[in-house]
């Protein structure tokens, strides 16, 4: 109700000893990781899938924060305000997540086609969607397109966390002015990027099949990954005496809603795709599915019908579940571990044709890239105020309720 | 008194802002009142807490009809394509929850978003026609700019003069009574009879189907939409006074020619040689005939007899898998007897149809039905082919011998 500025807080040391833990702990998990990959004498190509599950399931966070953060300057939002600095710190880390992905890549342009098969010429020849596509999947324009993907979401996350940074400051409202001015272009930019980086990265593991709403299904996933995340960090932080003035349970119920919304957005989404290609029934566009259906690979399909949309759908329909903030952290703990069997869903059946196993490499890499992405993120949060508190409509946020 | 003045209702005080009229709330609810509301221009955000309402039944009420919504449509969708006509196309299973969920989704949205409406509406008591607070000229500013709160008379702890005391402690403005109205609660008349016939006139469309359902029909149905069924042209063998002769149909004109083909031989149109069917084919057979063959049959005979001719195309296959009991499994065409047929008697099954077969007679014309023919000679040769069959100079090619 009050209009006054909030004290400004921020990590600072502890932040900086939480740096200290996580990046720890992503070395342990990357030497371990390395190990047992060279341990099974395949050429680094298991490790290597595990490591793109892990690469993706973090730029994921990152890319649904930037979704969200662009969103709320587009329609100028006033609720948001207190929860938005942390969204904009999870967005702006994807430089640690491009220099991690980067090996893959290098891997590719020196010839190893282990992960992409259109890059092993023997596979193109003779196949004719394959050399149809041959122009397009080509190592170094791959390799350009990647750079021009994560070019725009590291510049599009550092220019927001700037911008918003400068706004607690500011003397006048330049700095949110000039966000809202240009969250449209932003938009179209990420809806652009984060379509065929979906594409060209997830898709073309399996680059005979093709679906045009496959973008839109790793987005849904991504934005449920940051919703549940942003639940979490903010319960984390406020465990830990952080943000108890600004966040409270009504903020709690919007993110709960957003959950909530691309929970289903996501079983929508996915299950349109599975729809159409189980009623056209075309070989060239089923076996995508079998693959997921065959052996314990099914399992895992059933797991994400019920885990990742049906159990959600109905834990989260509730008022009362979005407002217990206990059952909303489990819940948003629930549904980044679903996230995550989504991405390793996505990605692994071409590694593992005969069944979903999970290894202890798996584990560890996935450990080393959040050990070294929350490093980063601790980094980026540093001496930054945590709440937005020279925002224009911070007192609006502040004073939010849900009716 | 009690006959000049109607029984008094509520008492309604009267603010001018958002916060007088929630500390207002705050204390008659502390009152211990529960027969109170809260008049605003605008929704104000706590009300529900100043007021101590009870949270809304309202979810409830959604999530019921939703869920209606989709057992309903689940169920309806298997009673019609499972159940009551089973829909056999494609190899599609009669009852796939995929192919279901669309409506299923669709119906269970429209079903809830009816129950968040109506029980919206019946739990608010609306529509509301009147209502006595109407009467207070000053009460229309509850639309504007004035924030109004009643206490009703029918609470328990309602007390007028107390009553109105507490809230006078609250309100610049003086608290007014509001009584009971003079005038009839019921509808006028008018709108009795209105509704009255709306509903009867309502009843209409399902008295005729009774009516067209338990009653023998003497003349063609009723036909709204005519489409283009009934055209003003002259039928064959219909009567037509304008020609000479009295008929519609004309002959044609003495000394016409067809520039089409002209088939008259009988043995071509019929593959009957008398009483028996031709041993050879009537037209001549070329490399062209053989490819046009094989495409007609591709198009028309596969579906059921299968690219190789045993009988087990798709349709085949599929009435095997629902083990339809009124089905007769296509014919091998390289069972004996059907190798044994003249080409004459296999030209007429195409024409004419055979057992379930239907006569193809209309789809394929006298051409191609030959071109099938022989295709199908050729066909059942293939599968009963030697060595011997294939060219000596072929023979090294096979691989055998």
């Amino acid at each position: 109700m009050s209009s006054q500025r909030t004290a400004v807080e921020n990590l600072g040391a502890r932040g900086r000893s939480w740096g200290r833990i996580a990046l720890v702990l992503g070395i342990a998990g990357l030497a371990l990781g390395l190990w047992l990959g060279s341990a099974r004498g395949d050429g680094f190509r298991r490790f290597e899938h595990a490591w793109l599950v892990s690469c993706l399931f973090f730029l994921s966070l990152s890319l649904g924060a930037l979704f969200f953060v662009i969103i709320q300057h587009l329609v100028r939002a006033g609720w948001s305000v207190v929860v938005r600095r942390v969204a904009e710190i999870v967005a702006a880390n994807t430089l640690v997540t491009a220099l991690l992905f980067a090996p893959l890549v290098v891997q590719l342009l020196r010839g190893d086609s282990s992960l992409w098969p259109w890059a092993d010429a023997n596979t193109v020849h003779g196949n004719p969607l394959l050399e149809g596509k041959a122009g397009f999947l080509e190592p170094r324009f791959f390799a350009l397109r990647c750079v021009l993907y994560f070019g725009i979401w590291i510049l599009l996350g550092r220019w927001l966390l700037r911008r918003s940074t400068e706004q607690d400051t500011a003397q006048d409202a330049k700095p949110t002015l000039a966000l809202e001015r240009r969250a449209a272009p932003a938009m179209v930019a990420y809806a652009l990027s984060v379509n065929f980086g979906a594409f060209d990265i997830l898709m073309t593991l399996e680059p005979t099949w093709a679906s045009t709403i496959f973008g839109v299904c790793f987005f849904a996933g991504s934005v449920i990954g940051f919703f549940a995340l942003s639940i979490l960090l903010l319960r984390f932080l406020q465990a830990r005496g952080f943000m108890r003035a600004s966040v409270g349970v009504e903020h709690y119920h919007d993110l709960g809603k957003f959950l909530f919304a691309f929970v289903f957005f996501w079983g929508y989404v996915s299950f349109s795709q599975f729809m159409l290609i189980w009623y056209a029934d075309m070989p060239e566009e089923t076996f995508w599915f079998r693959e997921r259906f065959h052996g314990t690979w099914a399992n895992v399909s059933w797991v994400l019908l019920f885990g990742h949309f049906v159990l959600p759908f109905a834990a989260l329909l509730s008022r009362h579940t979005k407002r217990a903030l206990g059952v909303l952290a489990f819940l948003a703990v629930w549904m980044l571990c679903m996230h995550a069997v989504e991405l390793f869903w996505l990605v692994m059946p071409t590694a593992e044709k005969d069944g979903a196993l999970v290894s202890g490499m798996d584990a560890a890499c996935f450990v080393a890239v959040g050990g070294i992405w929350f490093f980063a993120l601790a980094r980026l949060a540093g001496e930054r105020s945590l709440v937005p508190v020279g925002d224009p409509r911070l007192p609006e946020s502040l004073a939010f309720e849900n009716s | 008194m009690a006959e000049s003045q109607p029984a008094l209702q509520s008492l309604v005080a009267e603010f001018d802002d958002v916060d007088s009229v929630s500390a207002a709330a705050r204390a008659v609810r502390d009152a211990g009142f529960q027969h109170f509301d809260v008049y605003s221009p605008f929704p104000i955000h706590g009300i529900e807490r100043s007021m101590g309402l009870r949270a809304t039944r309202l979810p409830w009420i959604v999530l019921g009809m939703g869920l209606t919504g989709t057992t309903l449509a689940l169920f309806f969708q298997w009673w019609a394509n499972a159940h009551d006509y089973p829909f056999k196309i494609s190899a599609k299973p009669l009852f796939g929850i995929p192919a279901n969920i669309p409506i299923t989704f669709e119906f269970t949205v429209l079903l809830a978003a009816f129950g968040a409406f109506f029980g919206m509406l019946v739990l608010n008591r609306l529509p509301e026609h009147h209502n006595e607070l109407f009467d207070n000229p000053r009460f229309r500013r509850a639309t504007d700019d004035g924030f109004f709160l009643a206490v009703e008379a029918r609470d328990a702890r309602f007390d007028t003069r107390r009553t109105r005391e507490l809230l006078q402690s609250f309100s610049k403005h003086p608290v007014v009574e509001c009584h009971a109205s003079t005038e009839s609660r019921a509808f006028p008349i008018w709108v009795r009879a209105a509704l009255a016939g709306a509903g009867a006139l309502a009843l209409l469309p399902f008295a005729g189907i009774v009516n067209a359902r338990f009653r023998d029909a003497t003349s063609p149905a009723f036909h709204l939409i005519k489409d283009m069924d009934s055209q003003p042209r002259y039928r064959a063998q219909a009567a037509n006074p304008y020609f000479a002769d009295g008929r519609a149909q004309r002959p044609d004109v003495a000394g016409a020619v067809a520039f089409d083909h002209f088939l008259t031989d009988p043995k071509t149109l019929t593959g009957r040689d008398g009483e028996n069917f031709c041993g050879t084919i009537p037209l001549p057979v070329s490399d062209q005939t053989m490819l046009r063959g094989q495409q007609r049959f591709a198009v028309y005979c596969t579906p059921c007899h299968g690219q190789a001719g045993y009988g087990d195309g798709l349709v085949a296959q599929r009435a095997a898998n629902l083990q339809e009991p009124n089905w007769v499994p296509p014919a091998s065409l390289h069972d004996p007897v059907v190798r044994a047929r003249a080409v004459g008697q296999i030209f007429d099954t195409i024409r004419n149809g055979v057992r379930t077969m239907p006569a193809y007679g209309r789809q394929i014309g006298i051409e191609d039905s030959w071109a099938i023919v022989a295709y199908v000679r050729a066909l059942q040769r293939s599968q009963n082919a030697t060595v011997e069959d294939v060219p000596p100079a072929e023979r090294a090619s096979l691989g055998t011998r």
